[in-house]
């Protein structure tokens, strides 16, 4: 659709009109919110009273607490789990679909699924499946050692292992988008490779894996961005415990937000919006390297 | 040999993905029709019948009636409040030239890139000023903002793909600006139209953390969050609470079941979901 097809007819009062809605939500919900989560982040604030300003005081309350080192420290390692095995199987699950053997398109709504329904279910059905007493996973060991006893929630180490795999190999939003890019590549070119002799590894890994590098980094940019604002698999099982063992931004943040600890908790909001930026914009910079190598 | 093990390969890799993804889902509906005795026992093993009388206690002798009522009114008012809304924008950004077109089109789908965690407090401090807490309208209101950037983005390319030669058309029989839109565009675009609807709904449904944080007594809850307390007020009557499981988690696959191609596809183009 070119610009030359644009209409200018004067009705501005209507277009206007038609986008005043749109602009209203975008103020309230996104514009104002974004400059106050700024703002008020340098300021003592408890939403009664107005907000004080006070600096990075709040910023460095936030470096010097064990919790908030401790959530850096998990959602790294989420994120370093999210980037490989996750976005990893995703595009194994990518490749298989893009074969076509019998089955995969049952397979591919049944992944699916786990991602319609909500969150907060899928964190107590997890709750259920780790149930030490009456879970899937304890009876299924037991079957092979009846001593075998792990409250995987509630005891460390397991808590953190137990909230990674409630996530880890749902990777049916990468699977999607790379097999979508996989059915993008030409024909010929796929054929080129095979007559100059590519072995089928070679086709994978020369020609079709570089082609998807796009989806692949948007991929990554999506998994890490979801570990950054992942709420409902730590809240409804673990709730950060035990200690600070599976604590996160988003679980800091909340309780911030309940204390009326409100500039502390926009620094949480900042640190997190911040995140989110340099991930995209590393993930876009290292898919950019790559664009010279080829 | 090679051939031989990739294929095996492949379908081990695939039973894993239908294990992990409908295994645990299966796990749940069979509990709930087990006795305690049966869940505590033999965790794999088939229910002895189907009694569905735990389900009728559910909506009879619990306010589930309640929740999913809830639940129900939130996401579609949500939902086809939006749908309307942004397709009003979608469609001027697609079809117009006026100044700021471009500029408002970055700014609405930038947002995509915000995490809606990082506004909770201006949003909760809103609603609370607005006097909507703990009312449905706060939520729903709170709602209504979420698919911003997704659906413009279906929608304004569903707008794109209409040709301009039918408006001409209609404007020369005298349709107004609104009825141009209204009869003539937005029936063309059904598709993208249902797409977004669907997308938003499903998020709208399964949505926890804002209800949560939103809402406190028992008559505005919806059903994730009806869900999570019912957990902890019943934590030793399973049966009770694999057949509430399934009472939540089951619209969204039936809705997912009649729409699983336009949620993939959606899903595959804009990859937002999750």
């Amino acid at each position: 659709m070119t610009r030359a097809s644009l209409r200018t007819r004067k009705n501005y009062k209507w277009i206007y009109l038609f986008l005043l809605p749109t602009l209203i939500i975008f103020l309230l919900f996104y514009f104002v919110p974004i400059i106050q989560v700024f703002f008020t982040s340098f300021s003592s604030w408890d939403g009664f009273n107005s907000p004080s300003f006070n600096g990075v005081d709040n910023y460095m309350t936030l470096f010097s607490r064990s919790s908030f080192h401790l959530a850096l420290r998990n959602l790294l390692i989420w994120s370093l789990i999210a980037a490989t095995v996750h976005v990893g199987f995703g595009v194994i699950v990518a490749f298989i679909f893009y074969r076509q053997p019998a089955g995969w398109k049952l397979t591919r709504t049944l992944f699916m699924i786990p991602n319609v329904i909500s969150a907060a279910a899928w964190a107590m059905i997890y709750r259920f499946i780790f149930n030490n007493q009456f879970g899937v996973l304890n009876q299924l060991i037991r079957t092979v050692n009846p001593d075998f006893s792990v409250n995987w929630f509630y005891s460390s180490p397991w808590a953190f292992i137990a909230v990674t795999l409630t996530w880890v190999f749902y990777a049916v939003i990468v699977a999607l988008v790379v097999h979508g890019d996989l059915m993008n590549i030409p024909q010929e070119i796929n054929e080129a490779a095979v007559i100059d002799g590519a072995s089928p590894w070679q086709l994978i890994s020369r020609i079709q894996l570089p082609l998807c590098r796009a989806s692949i980094g948007t991929s990554i940019i999506i998994s890490i961005s979801s570990r950054i604002t992942m709420y409902e698999q730590i809240s409804l099982t673990t709730a950060g415990g035990p200690g600070d063992d599976t604590i996160s931004l988003s679980m800091m943040l909340v309780s911030a937000v309940m204390d009326y600890r409100y500039g502390f908790a926009n620094a949480i909001g900042v640190i997190m919006f911040t995140l989110g930026i340099i991930i995209l914009l590393v993930v876009n910079r290292l898919l950019k390297m790559n664009e010279s190598v080829y | 040999m090679r051939k031989v093990i990739s294929t095996v390969f492949m379908y081990a890799v695939m039973a894993f993905v239908i294990l992990i993804s409908a295994f645990p889902i299966l796990w749940v509906m069979m509990s709930s029709f087990k006795s305690n005795g049966e869940i505590l026992t033999s965790a794999l093993s088939l229910p002895s019948g189907f009694d569905f009388s735990v389900y009728i206690s559910l909506f009879t002798d619990y306010s589930f009636p309640r929740y999913f009522l809830n639940s129900i009114l939130v996401s579609s008012f949500a939902t086809l409040f939006s749908l309307l809304v942004f397709a009003m924008s979608a469609y001027v950004i697609a079809k117009y030239r006026f100044p700021g077109r471009m500029l408002l089109f970055v700014l609405f789908t930038v947002t995509l890139l915000v995490p809606a965690h990082s506004r909770t407090q201006p949003i909760f401090s809103l609603v609370m000023n607005l006097g909507l807490y703990n009312r449905l309208s706060g939520v729903t209101l709170v709602y209504l903002s979420a698919g911003l950037a997704m659906s413009l983005f279906l929608l304004r390319a569903g707008f794109m793909s209409v040709p301009d030669s039918l408006s001409e058309a209609a404007e020369i029989e005298g349709a107004g600006f609104f009825r141009t839109f209204w009869s003539v565009n937005l029936p063309l675009v059904k598709s993208s139209l249902s797409t977004a609807g669907i997308l938003m709904f499903l998020n709208n449904w399964n949505e926890f953390y804002f209800a949560s944080l939103l809402t406190s007594s028992d008559s505005v809850r919806t059903l994730p969050i009806a869900l999570s307390f019912f957990t902890s007020e019943f934590s030793y009557n399973y049966t009770y609470l694999f057949a509430a499981l399934t009472v939540v988690i089951l619209p969204g696959i039936v809705i997912y079941a009649f729409a699983s191609d336009q949620v993939q596809a959606s899903v595959a183009a804009s990859g937002v979901k999750g």
